[in-house]
Formats: C-alpha cells, sequence, structure tokens
C-alpha cells in the first residue's frame, strides 16, 4: 500500500481554531470574551473514574480537557491537529509515526512533559491489568513506543492502523505526570492527584456532589477565561433545567426533548445541539438463529417500521434519524443509504407472507409452524438512556400493527442482560457507541472477532472492508471502504436497523459565552474557551 | 450486655453473609458485573480475573471476605476503584445529617399535628393531608418543593451539600411522609390512652385538658412511635436514595443505588453490613428509650 509522507506543521492559531470550533452557543448578548469569573455547569453523569487512562463515558469527556491534553486533538472534518505535540509523520509503509513534542511544557505538578513522560504513559497502559481494555482494543497494533531524543518518539506498530491517531486524541491518550502517576493513592480512580497539562487543575472533588477546577496560571497557551469552573452532579433533567431558569447555574448539558420549551421559552437561556460522533443508536438483528437468520425477515422488520413517526411520537421532533450504522455526523457516513429502505408496511407483509410466516394467532402476530414471529430485545437498565426503553415500546407497537410482529422488550438488571447476551437467548441488540473514529466502533461490532459483534456475522468480506479501513491512510479512499461497508451491512445484508443520531444539548444563560461542541466528538467542549460577561 | 453485643456481632454475619449469597445468585457474573457495556474479549476478561482474584472458589472468596472484613479491611469498589471504607466513609456524613434532620423534624412535626389537632374538622384535614403525603412518591414531594422554593422563589439551592439552606428542602422532603404516618400512629394511640381510667381520675383532679394529654397521653400513644423507630430508619435510608439523586447531594444513597445496579459487591456489603449494625444500635436505644418512658417496663 502507497503512504503519503505526512507533516503537519504547528501553528499557533490552528490551535485556537481546533478548539473553538463546532456549532458554538456564542451569542451577542456575551458580548466579546471577558477573563475571570467563576462559572457553575450542572451536568448529568458523574464520571465514574477521573482517570483519563480508564475513561469510558462519552458524558466524562468534557471534564477530561479541562485538566488533561492528548498529542493531537480532532479537527472538524475528520482530520488531526497537533496540540501537545508539534506534528507527526508516518512512514511510507504506514508502520512507525514519529511524533515531534512540543518543548518547555510541564505538568501542574512541576513534573516536565517530554518523551520519556509518554512512553512512561504507554508503558503503564500496557501493564497488567491497568487498561486492558485500551491495551486491546486501541493499542492493540502497537509494537513499541521509543525514545528518539527528549521531544521526539515513534510508535512502531505491528500492522498499519490510521487508529492509532484517534487514540493519540483520545482520553485515554491523554498525558498524565508519570510523577503522579505513581504517587497517586487510587491511580484508577483519579482526581486531584493526576497532574496534567491541561488549562485548568483539578483541585477538589466532592463524590455525589460536584469537581471544581481552577485555572491553571503556568498553561503553555492562550491562559483560560474562567478563574474557576464547578461541574455539579444534577441527574435528574427538571432539576437541571429549574437550576439554570432560577440561575443557579449558568450552563447545563442534557437537555430531553420533554424540557426544551423550557429553555426556548425563555430569552434569556440559549439552546443549542450537537451529533455525537460513533455509530448511530440502531437495533442490531442476530444473525445466528431463527427468524433473523432470514434476511426477509430482517428487511420485513425494517419495512414495516415507520421511524420517523416514531421517533417523533417519542422525542417531538428533536431527534435525527439515523440511516446508517454510522452517525451522519461522521465524514464516513454514507449519504445514499436515505430514503433507500422502512415505511412500507405493505412490501413488509409481502415479504413475511413469501419467508413462510403467513398465519396469524389469536393476537394478531404471524406464525409459522406452530411459532409466533417473536423477536426479543433485552435492555440493561443501568444503560439506559435517551428514554430508549420507551422508544422501544413504540417501536413494538409499530411492527405489531403494520406486519404482525412481536417484539419483546425486557428492562432487566446489567447481569441478567449480559447473561441473556452470552446464552444467545436474544434477537435483537441495540446499541450506539461515542467513539470518536466510526471506524473503531465498527471493528468492535462488525468483526467476525469484534467485542461487541452481537449481530453474530461471521463475513469475510465485512472483515476485509474493515482491516482495509483501518489500514488506509488517505481520508477519500478510506471514505471509500467505509461506504463500501456501509452498503454491505445496511443496504444489502439488512443487518441492521439505524434509529437516531445520539446528540447532546448544552443549555445556557446567554451571559456564559464561548461554549460549544467538540469538533468530531460532537460531545459539549471542555471550559477552556468559556467566558462569563458580567 | 456480652449477650446483646453477641446478637449484634451474629445478625451483622447473617447480615453479610445473606447479601453475599444474594449477589452471588443474581444472573450473570462478577466479571460481566465489570465488563459492563463496555469491549468483552478473553484478555479484558482475563486481566479483570487476575486482577480481583476471581479465580478462587466463592466459598474462599466469601471465607477471605469476612476474614478481611474482620480486620476492618472491607476491600475495594470494582467500579469506583477506591477503597470501599473512603467511598463509604466520605459519604456518611451528609446521609446520617440528612436522615436525622429528617427524623427529628418528622417526629416533632408529628407531636405538634398529633395534640393540636383534636378538633374534629381540625382533624379531618390533617388526616386527609397525612394521607396524600403518605401515598405520594418523595420523588415527586422533591420536585414539587423544589420548584417552589427553589426555581420560583428562591429561597433554597437545589443543591450544595455543606450548607444549611441546602439542607432544608430535602430533609423536609424526607421527614413529611415520615411525619404524616407518625401522626396518625401517634393519634391513634392518644385516642386509646384518653380512654383509660386514669384519664378519667386525672380529669377528676381537676387538670385542664391540655395538661391531660401533654402529661399523660402522649407518654401512652409514644410507645408504638419509639417501636416504630426502626421502620423509621429503612425509610429514611430508602428515601435519602431518591432525594439525593433530586437534590444533587452526596449520600449513602447515591452510593448504594449505583453499586446494586452494577453489582459493585464489595460496596454492597459494606452498606448491608452498615445498615445492620445501625439498626441494631437503633433497637437497642429504642429499648432503653422505652424504659425511660414506661416505669412499669423497668420493675421486669
Amino acid at each position: 500500500m502507497r503512504r503519503r509522507f505526512l507533516l503537519i506543521a504547528t501553528v499557533a492559531t490552528a490551535l485556537l481554531a481546533g478548539c473553538s470550533g463546532g456549532g458554538g452557543t456564542d451569542s451577542a448578548a456575551a458580548g466579546s470574551p471577558v477573563s475571570g469569573g467563576a462559572l457553575t455547569w450542572g451536568i448529568e453523569t458523574e464520571p465514574i473514574t477521573l482517570n483519563p487512562h480508564q475513561y469510558a463515558q462519552a458524558k466524562a469527556r468534557l471534564l477530561t480537557w479541562n485538566n488533561f491534553e492528548a498529542l493531537l486533538t480532532h479537527d472538524d472534518k475528520g482530520g488531526y491537529l497537533p496540540w501537545l505535540a508539534n506534528g507527526y509523520q508516518v512512514s511510507p509503509d504506514g508502520l512507525v509515526y514519529t511524533v515531534k513534542l512540543r518543548s518547555g511544557v510541564s505538568f501542574s505538578d512541576g513534573t516536565p512533559f517530554d518523551a520519556a513522560a509518554v512512553k512512561a504513559n504507554i508503558d503503564l497502559l500496557l501493564s497488567d491489568g491497568y487498561a486492558p481494555t485500551v491495551a486491546a482494543v486501541q493499542l492493540k497494533n502497537l509494537k513499541s513506543v521509543d525514545i528518539v531524543d527528549p521531544s521526539t518518539v515513534t510508535y512502531t506498530l505491528k500492522q498499519p492502523d490510521v487508529l492509532i491517531l484517534d487514540f493519540l486524541s483520545s482520553p485515554q491518550g491523554a498525558v498524565v505526570s508519570p510523577a503522579s502517576l505513581k504517587a497517586a493513592k487510587n491511580l484508577k480512580a483519579g482526581g486531584p492527584e493526576l497532574a496534567g497539562t491541561g488549562p485548568f487543575i483539578l483541585d477538589r472533588y466532592t463524590p455525589g456532589q460536584e469537581i471544581h477546577y481552577k485555572k491553571n496560571p503556568a498553561y503553555r497557551g492562550k491562559p483560560a477565561r474562567l478563574d474557576e469552573v464547578t461541574y455539579r452532579f444534577l441527574k435528574e433533567s427538571s432539576v437541571r433545567v429549574g437550576a439554570l431558569t432560577s440561575g443557579q447555574v449558568q450552563v447545563i448539558e442534557g437537555v430531553p426533548a420533554t424540557d426544551q420549551a423550557r429553555i426556548t421559552g425563555n430569552p434569556a437561556l440559549t439552546l443549542s445541539r450537537g451529533l455525537n460522533s460513533g455509530s448511530a443508536y440502531s437495533y442490531y438483528f442476530n444473525v445466528t438463529h431463527a427468524p433473523f437468520d432470514d434476511i426477509r425477515v430482517r428487511q420485513a422488520f425494517r419495512d414495516a417500521l415507520d421511524v420517523d413517526t416514531v421517533l417523533k411520537g417519542v422525542y417531538r421532533g428533536t431527534a435525527t434519524r439515523a440511516w446508517s450504522v454510522i452517525g451522519p455526523a461522521s465524514p464516513l457516513y454514507d449519504k445514499s443509504l436515505e430514503g433507500t429502505y422502512g415505511t412500507n408496511p405493505g412490501r413488509a407483509n409481502a415479504t413475511l407472507d413469501a419467508a413462510g410466516w403467513n398465519a396469524r394467532d389469536a393476537q394478531g402476530f404471524r406464525v409459522k409452524d406452530g411459532k409466533r414471529l417473536t423477536v426479543r430485545l433485552v435492555q440493561s437498565s443501568p444503560f439506559v438512556r435517551d428514554r430508549r426503553d420507551i422508544l422501544a415500546q413504540a417501536v413494538q407497537a409499530a411492527v405489531k400493527q403494520s406486519a404482525g410482529i412481536d417484539l419483546q422488550v425486557s428492562v432487566v438488571d446489567q447481569g441478567t442482560a449480559t447473561k441473556a447476551l452470552e446464552d444467545n437467548q436474544y434477537e435483537v441488540f441495540d446499541n450506539s457507541r461515542a467513539d470518536t473514529d466510526a471506524g473503531a466502533a465498527l471493528n468492535l461490532l462488525l468483526s467476525s472477532s469484534g467485542a461487541i459483534n452481537r449481530l453474530g456475522i461471521q463475513d469475510k468480506a465485512i472483515d476485509g472492508l474493515l482491516d482495509k479501513g483501518q489500514a488506509e491512510g488517505d481520508p477519500a479512499a478510506r471514505a471509500g471502504v467505509y461506504r463500501d461497508l456501509q452498503q454491505k451491512v445496511v443496504a444489502e445484508q439488512a443487518l441492521i436497523q439505524p434509529l437516531y443520531a445520539p446528540a447532546d444539548q448544552i443549555a445556557a444563560n446567554k451571559k456564559a459565552g464561548g461554549l460549544g461542541f467538540e469538533p468530531t466528538a460532537g460531545v459539549p467542549a471542555s471550559a477552556y474557551t468559556v467566558w462569563l460577561s458580567k | 450486655m456480652l449477650r446483646r453485643l453477641a446478637t449484634g456481632l451474629v445478625v451483622l454475619w447473617a447480615a453479610a453473609t445473606a447479601a453475599y449469597l444474594a449477589l452471588l445468585a443474581a444472573p450473570g457474573t462478577t466479571v460481566d458485573a465489570i465488563v459492563g457495556e463496555g469491549a468483552d474479549t478473553p484478555l479484558i476478561r482475563a486481566q479483570i480475573i487476575s486482577e480481583w482474584h476471581l479465580d478462587r472458589p466463592a466459598v474462599v472468596q466469601y471465607l477471605d471476605y469476612l476474614w478481611r472484613a474482620g480486620q476492618g479491611d472491607l476491600g475495594r469498589s470494582y467500579l469506583l476503584q477506591r477503597p470501599v471504607s473512603e467511598v463509604i466513609g466520605s459519604q456518611l456524613r451528609p446521609t446520617l445529617t440528612l436522615a436525622a434532620v429528617a427524623g427529628l423534624l418528622g417526629v416533632v412535626l408529628a407531636l405538634i399535628l398529633a395534640i393540636t389537632t383534636r378538633r374534629p374538622w381540625a382533624r379531618r384535614v390533617s388526616s386527609t393531608a397525612e394521607l396524600v403525603l403518605v401515598s405520594t412518591p418523595s420523588f415527586l414531594i422533591g420536585i414539587v418543593l423544589l420548584s417552589i422554593f427553589s426555581f420560583r422563589l428562591g429561597w433554597f439551592p437545589v443543591s450544595g451539600g455543606q450548607g444549611v439552606a441546602a439542607l432544608v428542602l430535602p430533609a423536609v422532603t424526607l421527614a413529611l411522609p415520615v411525619a404524616a404516618l407518625l401522626t396518625q400512629v401517634l393519634r391513634d394511640g392518644l385516642d386509646r390512652a384518653l380512654d383509660e381510667p386514669f384519664v378519667v381520675t386525672a380529669r377528676a383532679r381537676g387538670l385542664g385538658e391540655r395538661a391531660v394529654l401533654v402529661r399523660h397521653a402522649v407518654r401512652h400513644a409514644l410507645l408504638p412511635v419509639i417501636t416504630l423507630t426502626g421502620w423509621l430508619f429503612g425509610v429514611l435510608l430508602g428515601g435519602a436514595v431518591i432525594i439525593e439523586t433530586v437534590f444533587g447531594r452526596p449520600g449513602l444513597g447515591q452510593v448504594t443505588l449505583q453499586a446494586v445496579t452494577s453489582e459493585d459487591l464489595p460496596v454492597v456489603l459494606a452498606v448491608v453490613v452498615f445498615s445492620a449494625f445501625v439498626y441494631v444500635a437503633i433497637n437497642t436505644l429504642a429499648d432503653l428509650a422505652c424504659l425511660v418512658i414506661d416505669p412499669r417496663l423497668r420493675r421486669s
């Protein structure tokens, strides 16, 4: 495979462009940026861990980048910008990534940031029992990391893998002070004892209540505008909205459809939405046994469903419909899939008749050889969000009415859900992933050996396309590979019923400016560029 | 006294064992719970098993747990990756403060209501209100109180945890259903006490109605209330789960909820043992309080 020699030079302005991009909420009312002040931000999710290496919740991303930084960052077109690095080169065979580091940068505990620090982080990530998910997924193709000189490191891969760049810009790839990693009492939990290089310093964490950052006075770049920022954990959406409307917090994230009218109807507040990266929220059909081993039943399920109507009923017109397994915000998204399937009950019924499901039982469900056309969806209650349980009920009613399909939805505890998946006692699996690179999500979801391959699919052609996409360095060629892949799994094989593109919302008082969504990831950005007018 | 201590220890051990067995019987393994929704490969599983020593037989794990717990080591949280003593310890004070204030408020409110609403019409109004409060989920009470006193009037903050102002709404929310139920029990007790011959005697001595109530009848009516304190603790701890979520307060309730849903065994066990401990302590105190209130019990 040919590979272009790539060198990205750092320009200070490019750095700022990288972090203030994405649909911002900057409003005229907030005026021009001012320095100083303390902001309180109501957030939905209290992170399980504050150690960026252990990061597993997209909702925790906005906290991570306050006090930690990675070597690279995403731009808004699917590319990468240097951040803690000065630039990077890829060898022609795609196996060696040489990264030049910024000099003169220190962690907030005084430890210098250099090649040794970067290597120490990787060594820890690969050590036994520290971060098994990172080692098994993101770094699975990494052979070694070597120090060339104090400001140069090389990453050598076992096989070409462009997702290494995604790792270098991910929270798990954030560089933490090696001294603080060594000294930390609760290493995996993180917290104030871990030092980063970011524009803020995490100085106080009160579990169950709030997390507090103060400005990093020694920040290497343009300093943060706020002196301090407090994130308060408010799990109930109506409480978050009430806290915002009464001025107790200036910003909130996570505004469900039912509460959005309270924001948009208030002239002092703004509401903005960002579509998340990664995979769309979809139903994956289990092809390992009946009835979804028959492609006609899969097609009929999709034809039986009017996704737009269902979404409108559940989310009041605030949800963005998904047409592919990849979310519409991704540069890898195949737009040509839009409008090519679904909302055709006539065809659904004809297909099911042809597939042998032509009898009906007393309740109106289709039957074949005395067995009802039942498919089971098992949802794990700790992970149900965005009213996905309600959505499942709406889908259940829709496919029953239009085609006599019996979708059985159960919301259970996590152990029961995992057991159902392990015992193959399910026909529908629901999932969305917030990976910044959709390819990383598809590797887990569609590959024969994928860690979340709940389709049960074993398809050489799909595996081949995934491998090709992971090795392809040219963005246009790479998008082509994933277009072929989406055509295969969504259009040809009807393996997936995409539903909606997960989104995040920010609601804020107009006094707060500089808020926005992180480019590519589509989740609320950190407080770095935020200001509060007086 | 020694006997009481031994009984207490047996109760703690039984509680821990029961919780252990319940979690063991729950579907899915501990590894499943730790993997959660994330990536799931043999390598990841192997690392989790070796990290938490889950390859040992359940009996060995149980005995090891008891041995360590006996030495005061409650283990580490699977989910939060911190020592359990730290996870629980930091959340203990906010919950105990909330429960104590709410419990006290509930009892005081109940006393005032039961004594002041003796007239038939006041009684009807109060009974209706009590019934409504007992049957309303505390989640709803919390949201309504928040909407009025925090969002609209701005008198109290929605969360904050430390200040006294932030304690008012959660404590009232938790206290109202408690007060409602205790009022009903107290009123019932008062009615019964007022039918007793000693009340006639007291009245015959020329005692005023108020003095009869406060000095004589209440003492009798209090006994069933005292025996309810064990139940009261359960209500307060259970209510804290919801109240802490609604008000964004730190506390044991949130920790418990998270630990149970994610099958975080070490934390669940610690919470159960702690609850059992408080339960034993409170029941002992309640027995002592009965001795103070009722002189007849002292003789035996």
